[in-house]
């Protein structure tokens, strides 16, 4: 025995009790057992606490979550691989046929006969036509789906090589981009100004950076530039792009300008088309554009003449040149003065009626759409419209369910940290445009920038399916399979989509909504590619 | 309880045709083992892990594992010996990536004195609380004696097995196993083992 008052100790009670004991040891206890009522009872407790420990362990007071079982179904579920592929693979010819084919032909229109592919999608594609046929609702999915497909793909060498794919990736197409004008290019870099004296000529490209630069002489190339002010006076033989806060051009161009700016003006002659992004611009009367002018303005006076189409998104804009073509305009006010001519038609899209002056020479009527204010709730469109929008978030979250379970129910369980989630939520709701922009500022970053851009714009979109589904499981209870969650998740959805048609406070849940589901996104990708160091409760 | 019960209720022929097809890496009988043996896997890390993501997690990440390391499985043993030994190896190793280690659990178990218990008390504390007490009283015990109770009177392992899984001799599986028994009825009773816990993990809750 181990204890001196003649009875062994729990220890050896516990291992008589298990098993653990040798036979000689095992019939010691065995018969001190028979003769000592103390130690009967020690054992007989120590039995009954292993009884009820396991009887303890054993209840099942928990269902077993959806996202165990769901996890292996898609291996299973054939058709929803078939459907996903059919998606994907119109997803792939929608973007061919829909983007690539368009964009290739209107390039050498638009005048981008140096150009390359990143380029025409930056600079053409935010204004191209060809959006009209992304509105079809399937080939949205489509691409979407396609997306969701190649990132599936990835997932499993996302952690180890996401960093350097990325980066190498961002590199070699930023290498191809920049590598057909920066082949033959003359670097300068000011100090701080730089300036380009009358008379001389450069034979090739032209690329500065500097805070101010001027350009007096010639150039027989293109002029790249990214300065706080830039003035052109001379003649520039290729295109203009600038990225700075004034930009002014006196001197002739035979290709296309575009300009990134605060404040553009044009005094001169454009051979081909003109593309500004600026808070204010000014098209004086001696200044012409041979093809087409696209504009995004907060305040923009057309005093010049254009011989193309003009597409534009301003403010306020002020007619007072000619139009040699037709003329597409969105914006919060339209004015047309008496020296104002427009060949061909004009569509308006605004909040007011454009003010056209009686001298005014109009090819035809102004088209005006009016834009209402608020929601129409009386119009049985509008549902329409509200069912449509439910369906093709329906749709999108179906897909990503089928195609990524596991992504899935970690974004959805995500939306249970509803503190944190919204807290990231509208930190990369915020950060992520402007850092994508930011990068995107360098020809070279575009690569980067825009992959970012639409990721990003993926992700606004279907962050309310995870809220949606978050809700619906929070209402229905957590089924098991695919099915129930298909159901928790139309619910949900319909219940965001009521919440969003709400007047007023719609808008402001809508926003919610978002942050919430791309910070549940966020934490869900973040959770999936680190090692979770949680603390134990 | 065993491991046959508490995992999927295969018979043996069923289970070697099953396991067959799997390694010539037919998806559907890989799914047919995951809906058998899943759910047993998730309530088995439920117990071992603080929380439901973790078990999800873990879930999943065992049976990719599994899907691995199939080809090691030597068919003569049972398959839910080997699957809880993964299951078990992985979350332990889960468990000791944590930051909060208990220091204390580590080397002194065998100095601590254990109280000899009355044998009415014990009784009583059985008869006082339900098993969701007792299960929130094991979350509250340190990994190592969590684990200890949770292998040996959840999934039926030997004390071979349980000091294979934890590292430890297995001379020393009895000394853990009663350790966490009696560190289970200081905290069914009154507290004792989350202030020792929270004392050995600096102050973690």
């Amino acid at each position: 025995m181990n204890q001196s008052d003649g009875h062994f100790d729990e220890m050896t009670g516990l291992l008589y009790l298990e098993g653990q004991l040798d036979a000689g040891r095992a019939s010691e206890v065995s018969e001190h057992l028979r003769s000592c009522a103390p130690c009967r009872e020690i054992v007989h407790a120590l039995e009954t606490e292993g009884v009820w420990l396991r009887e303890a362990l054993a209840v099942e007071d928990e269902s077993i979550p959806a996202r165990v079982i769901a996890a292996p179904e898609r291996g299973a579920t054939h058709w929803g691989w078939i459907a996903a592929f059919a998606l994907g693979t119109g997803g792939a010819y929608t973007l061919w046929s829909g983007f690539v084919e368009p964009w290739l032909t209107q390039a050498s229109q638009a005048g981008f006969t140096q150009g390359n592919l990143l380029t025409m999608l930056f600079f053409t594609g935010a204004f191209w036509k060809g959006w009209d046929a992304m509105r079809s609702l399937m080939e949205f999915m489509a691409v979407a789906t396609l997306g969701m497909v190649a990132v599936w793909l990835l997932r499993k060498q996302w952690q180890r090589f996401t960093a350097i794919a990325f980066v190498m990736g961002a590199l070699v197409l930023g290498a191809l981009a920049w590598a057909p004008s920066a082949a033959a290019a003359d670097v300068e870099h000011g100090d701080p100004g730089y300036t380009l004296p009358a008379g001389q000529e450069v034979k090739t490209d032209l690329i500065v950076a500097a805070e101010r630069t001027r350009i007096d002489g010639d150039v027989d190339g293109d002029l790249i530039v990214f300065s706080n002010s830039l003035t052109v006076n001379g003649h520039i033989k290729g295109d203009i792009l600038a990225f700075g806060a004034e930009v002014r051009v006196n001197g002739p161009v035979d290709g296309n300008v575009r300009v990134w700016c605060q404040s553009f003006t044009l005094d001169s002659a454009v051979a081909r088309n003109v593309m500004t992004g600026t808070g204010a611009g000014e098209f004086d009367e001696k200044s012409t554009v041979g093809g087409t002018l696209t504009m995004f303005s907060n305040s923009t006076q057309l005093n010049g003449r254009i011989k193309g189409d003009l597409l534009a998104f301003a403010g306020d804009l002020n007619i007072g040149g000619s139009l040699g073509h037709d003329a597409r305009i969105r914006g919060g006010q339209l004015s047309v003065g008496p020296s104002a001519e427009i060949v061909g038609r004009t569509k308006y899209t605004g909040y007011h009626e454009a003010e056209v002056s009686p001298g005014a020479k109009l090819g035809s009527p102004i088209e005006f759409t009016e834009i209402k204010r608020g929601q129409t709730y009386d119009r049985p469109r509008y549902y329409w419209h509200q069912i449509m929008f439910w369906g093709a978030s329906f749709v999108l979250g179906f897909a990503i369910l089928l195609v990524a379970p596991g992504f899935f129910f970690d974004a959805e369980q995500m939306c249970k940290k509803v503190g944190s989630a919204i807290g990231f939520g509208a930190l990369f709701l915020f950060a992520t445009p402007i850092a994508a922009l930011i990068v995107c500022a360098t020809i070279v970053g575009l690569s980067v920038g825009i992959p970012v851009l639409l990721f990003y714009g993926v992700a606004v979109y279907a962050a309310k399916i995870f809220v949606g589904a978050w809700l619906g499981e929070k209402l229905l209870g957590a089924g098991v399979g695919v099915g129930p969650a298909l159901g928790r998740l139309a619910l949900g959805l319909a219940i965001l989509r009521g919440v969003r048609m709400l007047p007023y406070v719609g808008l402001l849940a809508g926003l919610l909504i978002v942050m919430w589901g791309m910070g549940a996104v966020v934490l869900a990708l973040h959770r999936r590619i680190t090692t979770p160091v949680v603390v134990a409760a | 309880m065993d491991r046959q019960t508490t995992a999927g209720a295969m018979n043996d022929a069923d289970l070697a045709q099953l396991l067959s097809q799997v390694r010539t890496g037919e998806s559907d009988a890989w799914g047919e083992l995951y809906r058998q043996y899943a759910p047993a896997i998730f309530r088995f890390c439920r117990r071992l892990l603080p929380a439901r993501e973790d078990a999800e997690d873990a879930t999943t990440e065992i049976f990719m594992k599994v899907r691995q390391k199939l080809g090691t499985y030597d068919a003569s043993r049972p398959f839910t010996a080997w699957l809880y030994k993964v299951a078990s190896n992985h979350c332990w190793d889960t468990l000791r990536r944590r930051r909060i280690r208990q220091d204390l659990e580590t080397g002194d178990v065998d100095s601590l004195p254990l109280e000899h218990p009355d044998p009415s008390q014990l009784e009583r504390l059985q008869a006082e609380h339900t098993s969701k007490e007792v299960r929130t009283g094991l979350a509250q015990l340190p990994d190592r004696a969590r684990m200890a109770l949770v292998l040996r009177y959840y999934a039926d392992m030997s004390y071979e097995e349980i000091a294979d899984t934890l590292g430890v001799r297995r001379a020393f599986v009895g000394v853990l196993l009663l350790r966490a028994r009696h560190q289970l009825r200081d905290a069914l009773s009154g507290g004792g083992v989350a202030n020792a816990r929270k004392a050995s993990a600096g102050g973690t809750p």
